[in-house]
């Protein structure tokens, strides 16, 4: 899997990626619908698979002494490494932002903790969609990052409205840190469960979908 | 001799194709040559060899062991070169290189370095730099500096000119004087001639013939006449016409029963008659 990996960084990385990590710093904009921030990722991820296509990435993959499933786990540990990358960045501006004078965000979620935890709830829940059609057919990325583009439509949607409308989050979620310190973090513990789980389970599912799959 | 690869009634349906329980096998330090026209089912079988494609039936074997279960070890011991592969088109050389051969335990840094120089290859390069033929010589080279043992070309010479065919096909002569095996799969028969030890003739997605290059031509003889009588119609396979009448195969055992001569073939002429025969058929 560390070869793999290396592939992964090595070959696959598309050039966008960094700058869809650097958008991080879209945390210290003030009014911005910053779960917006995770999706930015997300295109960075179906770039990768975009160009992998491109570049035949599986089939060079395939000729390679490794078992089918490791292709994907080795596609989900980049994955999962950019996350924590962007979750790590993500807190420095946050905290930067704190330090800087943070201001109530109109747009849906406040720059903080919860913040963190609606980053985990996203990626963990964007997996289950992405992963499982991407691996179904690695030559349709067009259709997965549709099908991506939707949820994390329905997630920042849901985000801005419930900042509004549902009490707990307008007004324990949604508030300057470090008020509520206690429930955002429960909620921050809650999202990597959720994170763990949702990914494990789409991985589960992708190598059962990549087993199958022809490749042409 | 060793057989190197087993395949026994291997199937793989589609809705407008099928390969249809496909058997043969190869011998050790031998090239076999595939041939059969575009879409006779040579490449569905070579993609399902290495696990490309899942099959509806049938069993492979790579020395002796099934390739389900053991495809970490077998992929060890396989190069896979295919004239559509070009990986990675921006990346150099180097960097390519520099992956793959942290998958090969066995990786010859010598060896690589001797086929880099003898096929004039540059790590600085990128794939989008190279031509088809170099392409092919850069994959040649990953495969033969991890040590395979066994090469799967598909098509490997189609496109290229005349002069980098002909390097290609002394380099494969090399590699089988060294003692590895190869299948290489192609529709440009004069390659064979030159180079195959046997032959796997595919059409309809069917074995139709599996020999020595050798017995497969001289089990027919090519017969060139202006008309035949309907009689020996049983006896003349695919007859086309000609510049100068029509041409026919006949087998070998029958030629002397035509009221005209026949001559020696090869295996341009056997296939497209076959193939003339499987058609109207």
């Amino acid at each position: 899997m560390k070869n793999l990996l290396k592939k992964e960084l090595s070959l696959c990385l598309h050039p966008s990626t960094p700058l869809m990590l650097a958008l991080s710093a879209l945390a210290l904009v003030p009014n911005y619908p910053l779960s917006l921030i995770y999706f930015y990722l997300t295109l960075g991820l179906f770039f990768i698979c975009l160009s992998g296509r491109e570049n035949q990435d599986v089939v060079y993959t395939m000729t390679l002494p490794i078992a089918r499933r490791d292709l994907v786990g080795a596609r989900f540990l980049l994955t999962l490494l950019l996350e924590l990358v962007q979750m790590l960045l993500c807190f420095g501006f946050i905290q930067l932002h704190r330090i800087l004078g943070s201001t109530p965000n109109a747009a849906g979620m406040d720059a903080n903790l919860a913040l963190l935890g609606e980053g985990f709830l996203f990626f963990g829940l964007y997996h289950l969609v992405f992963f499982p059609s991407y691996y179904r057919d690695v030559n349709k990325v067009g259709v997965s990052f549709v099908k991506g583009a939707v949820f994390a439509a329905v997630f920042v949607t849901a985000d801005i409205v419930g900042c509004y409308a549902v009490p707990f989050m307008r007004d324990v979620l949604d508030t300057p840190d470090p008020q509520h310190r206690g429930a955002k973090l429960v909620f921050l513990a809650v999202s990597v469960l959720v994170y763990a789980a949702g990914t494990l389970l789409a991985l589960r599912i992708s190598q059962r979908r990549f087993e199958r799959l022809d490749i042409r | 001799m060793k057989t190197v690869l087993e395949v026994r009634d291997l199937e793989k349906i589609y809705p407008a194709f099928r390969l249809d329980r496909v058997s043969f096998s190869l011998e050790e330090g031998k090239i076999t040559g595939f041939i059969g026209r575009n879409g006779a089912g040579k490449t569905t079988t070579l993609h399902s060899l290495l696990g490309f494609l899942s099959p509806n039936g049938g069993e492979i074997r790579f020395w002796g062991e099934d390739f389900r279960g053991h495809e970490q070890e077998i992929k060890q011991r396989i190069g896979f070169v295919s004239a559509g592969m070009s990986f990675y088109n921006r990346k150099k050389l180097k960097t390519i290189t520099a992956v793959t051969k942290r998958f090969y335990g066995t990786w010859d840094e010598a060896a690589y370095r001797r086929y880099f120089e003898l096929f004039s290859l540059d790590e600085e390069k990128t794939p989008e730099k190279l031509s088809n033929g170099m392409k092919i010589k850069y994959l040649l080279a990953l495969a033969l500096s991890h040590g395979a043992d066994l090469l799967i070309l598909d098509e490997p010479t189609s496109g290229l000119d005349p002069v980098s065919r002909e390097e290609l096909l002394e380099i494969f002569l090399d590699l089988r004087d060294e003692g590895k095996t190869i299948l290489f799969s192609t529709h440009i028969t004069s390659d064979l001639d030159k180079t195959a030890d046997n032959i796997l003739y595919i059409a309809g997605g069917k074995i139709r013939a599996e020999s020595s290059i050798e017995a497969f031509v001289r089990a027919y003889r090519l017969a060139e006449y202006e008309e035949a009588d309907p009689a020996l119609d049983a006896l003349l396979i695919g007859p086309r016409r000609s510049k100068n009448g029509k041409t026919a195969l006949v087998r070998a055992e029958d030629a002397g029963k035509l009221p005209f001569a026949s001559r020696e073939t090869n295996l341009e002429e056997i296939m497209v008659h076959l193939e003339k025969e499987a058609t109207e058929a």
